[in-house]
């Protein structure tokens, strides 16, 4: 239940050319499931490492509930760490490894029966409570590794390094569902760092994105994907990412848009209409099919337009190479890269 | 795994050599053994069948017995003292992913020697090296007050022998755990810290159930080897003060080379090795069952 | 056009024949352990558990060639690439072990013709700026797109890539996958792509064939079998998340999560969804539940929430309910 903040933090590997983060700064309020979304090379592991205590900040500091911990060593910030796999102790049964940090921290062998029990119910895991844990499937060990990282009552803030790796794809939604349900249960502040933008949305409260150039935004995740600051924020989160034309292109410019303008378009943002109709007409290259819907083939067309490229959620039958028009239903303006706002037509 | 066809049969002809050279060194001299334990052999070529006559005999023979006893307590000992140490010492070393470079190759380096001399030298060197007159430990010792002769107290000969083959051997022990404990993913380590293990449970609930791999193959290997002994032994004390340092393997060379009784030193050495297989047999699985169950 | 004939990829699954049309790609889609990766093996000439009767590449039998003979190029999921070698030279060893030339001249000739080369296929994949570093110093989809270089350079008929994706991230998965679409297609080359994601064998399959525990269930073009799966199984591998069950007289019927509506549409069944959670990542929404017993997905696109506990009206139209015999 703790308030973190990181001011001006910079990192840099020693021996590195550069820094891997610089002047970062975050807010994450207490209780808050909160997720770092980038893709590798960004910087999360970094980010999480220093949080942790195992990388010490170059500049900068980090401020649990306002103390400064940036130079603490990880056991005395009071954190827990959930990893990308499940990390356990093998020779114990569940049941000792979630009471093993309460027995280390000092607590009362009553007290630690009644948290094991009620973690292991906030996890459905009363049956598995007397296995050992090296019968257990990926998915399952997962669970307890979080288990083991709620335990503590007063742990400040958990810190989850992509935990659905690990686990069988048909399951990463039922350990997703999970955490957030614990989440919201014991109030907890979650970071959870991830490069899936599945995850980090359906996840979190509130999501950073995270690129070699920092953090680009932080916001809750319909704002990230229906309005993002930055047309790099845009075409990394959405699968396909967000479309960018040059107003300056369209055929038909509404009245409150200027040329040295970008509009940021997503497939179910647009629609195709006769040529002669929408805001731009091309030609279209490429239709992928996504399956059908009601009968007609449902599919992503991309269309290379004087403006730039579009991809169009299509229902019913496009022809490659065919002329089509598009019309927008809304779309997210730039300007110089940076969102400026947003337009409905 | 296998090829669905052999692409050449005659492939088959590249593997004969090591075939008939493990036949020729290996498999006919153990089937001769065997042969021989169940026969007098008073020249070359008179021999008679005795069928398990020379088994009875070894089985009885006080001798056998009290070499016997004497091994037990040799590798039980040995074994007691090399698998500890060994495991301290690679916990004291610098891990790769926290110093890189120097240090610890130095320190491999050194863990190393031990293990690159030839036997009879490390025997000729304790030989020397823990005599009373002149040697650099034994004279030390004696300067401490203790009156100490490997050479005429069965004790202080024991004690000089289990010191050599600890110093000789617990490298290996610590090589292995250290390439075992290489292996763990410091995740575990971090995950250990942030539960407040201390340094003693951090070995006991992480590091030791992630080296039994690694233990089983130490244990296993000083098991067979010190049961095995030879050399150093017959070089440092020849067996004495009296018998006092007569393992097994002296006993049956004496029995084989020095006597030439072919018949029952077969039968011996048949029996010697059905006792390696059966220790190691019997160490393995209960370790091995005790992790399945 | 590459003919297998008693393909029996395990000990005890039905053997199968199938043939690799010249320009296309084929898609091999199957779960975890289905199978693909010793298909692959298998046409490549490595060892493998799996077998086959006969192998025939362009009228001339696979299977008495040798591995290294083969025209056959594989690129695997973990990057393989040879570590003491920079990536110019890595793209480059392929050509340089099939030109064995013996005057100075014609080797001469034969380096700047490999170099082009080199220079043509690293332009392709991005990789012009990384020619003299070496595959260590490089991030995954680096590695991974060397790996493909190296294997577009030996030129061979078949080009085997056994899911060469799934160890990278989520966005590199989709640049990757788009510059996959355009190597790839009309070389001539045979192509066999295994995966375990259904939108992979849309994205980039002219053919989908479908593995499971070793079985062929189905091939046909990807739109073909995901209208008209022939087993409940074969729906399954082309729907994700999971097809919604629903028991009926003798046999199983299911719908796919997105053909499930949450407005009601004419002549539709009705069910009862009994919701547990929804997720949403943007552009989609998914809502876990429970329907008879079943657990149930539902896909919708656009940002959907429903109250845990709820119990919803849902709808399916007639068409989109497959049935399957027991």
């Amino acid at each position: 239940m703790t308030r973190i903040a990181i001011e001006d933090l910079a990192f840099r590997y020693p021996g590195a050319p550069s820094d891997t983060l610089s002047s970062l700064q975050l807010e994450i309020c207490s209780g808050e499931a909160h997720a770092l979304l980038g893709a590798s090379g960004a910087g999360k592991t970094t980010l999480l490492n220093l949080l942790s205590g195992l990388l010490r900040p170059s500049s900068g500091r980090i401020l649990f509930d306002g103390k400064d911990v940036s130079n603490l060593a990880p056991k005395l910030r009071n954190i827990a760490q959930v990893f990308q796999f499940p990390v356990l102790y093998d020779a114990m049964n569940v049941a000792n490894n979630l009471a093993f940090p309460l027995r280390n921290f000092g607590f009362a062998p009553s007290d630690i029966e009644s948290r094991v029990a009620r973690i292991a119910d906030e996890l459905d895991l009363r049956s598995a409570l007397d296995r050992k844990v090296s019968g257990l499937s990926l998915f399952e060990k997962q669970l307890v590794s979080v288990g083991k990282a709620l335990i503590r009552p007063n742990v400040d803030v958990v810190l989850l390094d992509e935990p659905l790796t690990a686990v069988e794809p048909h399951r990463k939604w039922q350990l997703r569902q999970s955490l957030k349900r614990v989440q919201v249960d014991l109030g907890v502040t979650m970071i959870y760092v991830t490069h899936d933008q599945t995850e980090a949305l359906t996840f979190a409260d509130r999501v950073s994105v995270l690129t070699v150039d920092g953090i680009l935004q932080t916001a809750t995740p319909e704002a990230i994907y229906a309005e993002p600051s930055f047309e790099a924020v845009g075409s990394f989160v959405g699968s396909p990412g967000m479309d960018f034309v040059n107003v300056a292109g369209l055929s038909r410019v509404p009245s409150n848009l200027d040329a040295s303008q970008k509009l940021g378009l997503r497939p179910e943002w647009v629609e195709l209409c006769v040529p002669g109709d929408g805001m731009t007409a091309g030609v279209c290259d490429d239709i992928v099919v996504l399956g059908t819907a009601f009968g007609e083939r449902v599919g992503i067309a991309t269309v290379t337009t004087p403006a730039g490229t579009i991809n169009v959620r299509t229902s019913g039958d496009v022809a490659l190479g065919t002329q089509l028009g598009i019309r927008f239903k809304r779309a997210a303006v730039y300007r110089d890269t940076a969102l400026v706002g947003s337009h409905e037509f | 795994m296998s090829f669905s066809r052999p692409y050449d049969n005659r492939a088959w002809l590249g593997v004969l050599p090591v075939l008939l050279l493990v036949a020729f060194s290996g498999v006919i001299p153990l089937m001769t053994v065997v042969n021989y334990s169940v026969q007098d052999i008073l020249d070359f070529n008179s021999r008679y069948f005795v069928g398990l006559d020379w088994y009875r005999e070894t089985l009885g023979d006080p001798r056998f017995l009290d070499a016997f006893i004497r091994q037990l307590g040799f590798s039980a000992t040995i074994l007691a003292i090399e698998i500890p140490l060994g495991l301290l010492v690679a916990r004291g070393m610098p891990r790769p992913s926290t110093n890189r470079g120097l240090t610890t190759s130095l320190l491999l380096v050194l863990l190393a020697i031990p293990l690159l001399i030839p036997w009879n030298v490390v025997g000729t060197i304790w030989q020397i090296y823990a005599r009373s007159d002149i040697g650099l430990l034994g004279v030390f010792v004696n300067a401490l007050g203790i009156s100490y002769n490997y050479a005429s107290d069965p004790l202080h000969a024991w004690i000089t022998l289990v010191a050599m083959d600890v110093w000789h051997w617990t490298s290996l022990v610590a090589l292995l755990a250290f390439a075992g404990l290489t292996a763990i993913n410091p995740a575990y380590y971090q995950a250990a810290e942030l539960d407040g293990a201390n340094a003693w449970q951090t070995f006991r609930y992480v590091e030791l159930p992630k080296l039994k791999g690694v233990l089983i193959i130490a244990v296993l290997l000083r098991l067979m080897d010190s049961f095995m002994i030879y050399t150093e032994p017959f070089v440092l004390t020849g067996g004495g003060p009296g018998n006092a340092t007569t393992f097994l393997s002296q006993y049956l060379t004496t029995m084989a080379v020095g006597q030439f009784d072919l018949g029952p030193a077969a039968a011996f050495s048949v029996i010697y090795f059905l006792f390696i297989l059966l220790f190691c047999w019997l160490f393995y699985s209960s370790v091995v069952q005790k992790a399945d169950a | 056009m590459l003919e297998l004939r008693g393909v029996r990829l395990k000990e005890d699954a039905a053997a199968f024949d199938h043939v690799f049309n010249a320009g296309e790609i084929c898609v091999v889609l199957g779960a975890n352990l289905a199978g693909k990766t010793d298909l692959c093996r298998l046409v490549a000439g490595l060892p493998t558990q799996a077998s086959l009767a006969t192998a025939v590449l362009d009228g001339v039998d696979l299977v008495s060639q040798p591995t290294r003979v083969r025209s056959v190029a594989l690129v695997t999921q973990a990057f393989v690439n040879y570590p003491n070698w920079t990536v110019a030279q890595n793209i480059g060893s392929p050509i340089h072990a099939r030109t064995s030339s013996r005057t100075i001249r014609a080797r001469r000739s034969a380096k700047t013709a490999t170099a082009e080369r080199v220079d043509e296929l690293a332009q392709a994949l991005g990789l012009s700026d990384l020619l003299a570093r070496y595959p260590h110093e490089l991030s995954g989809g680096e590695q991974q797109r060397v790996a493909l270089a190296r294997a577009l350079a030996k030129d061979a008929r078949v080009l085997l890539l056994d899911e060469p994706l799934v160890n990278l991230d989520y966005k590199l998965r989709e640049a990757l996958q788009g510059e996959f679409k355009t190597l790839l297609h009309d070389r001539g080359t045979i192509v066999v792509y295994t995966t375990s994601e259904p939108h992979e064998a849309f994205a980039l399959g002219d053919q989908a064939l479908l593995l499971r525990d070793g079985e062929l269930l189905q091939a046909d073009a990807p739109l073909e079998v995901y209208c008209r799966p022939n087993s409940l199984d074969a729906m399954d591998l082309m729907s994700q998340p999971r097809t919604n069950r629903v028991a009926i007289a003798n046999g199983t019927a299911a719908v796919r999560p997105e053909h499930i509506s949450l407005q009601a549409i004419d002549d539709a069944i009705t069910y009862q969804l009994h919701v547990i959670a929804t997720e949403t990542n943007g552009s989609e929404s998914f809502v876990h539940g429970s329907c008879d017993g079943a657990d149930w997905v539902v896909r919708q696109s656009g940002i959907t929430v429903l109250q845990t506990g709820e119990t919803v009206p849902v709808y399916v139209r007639r068409e989109d309910l497959l049935e399957f015999s027991a």
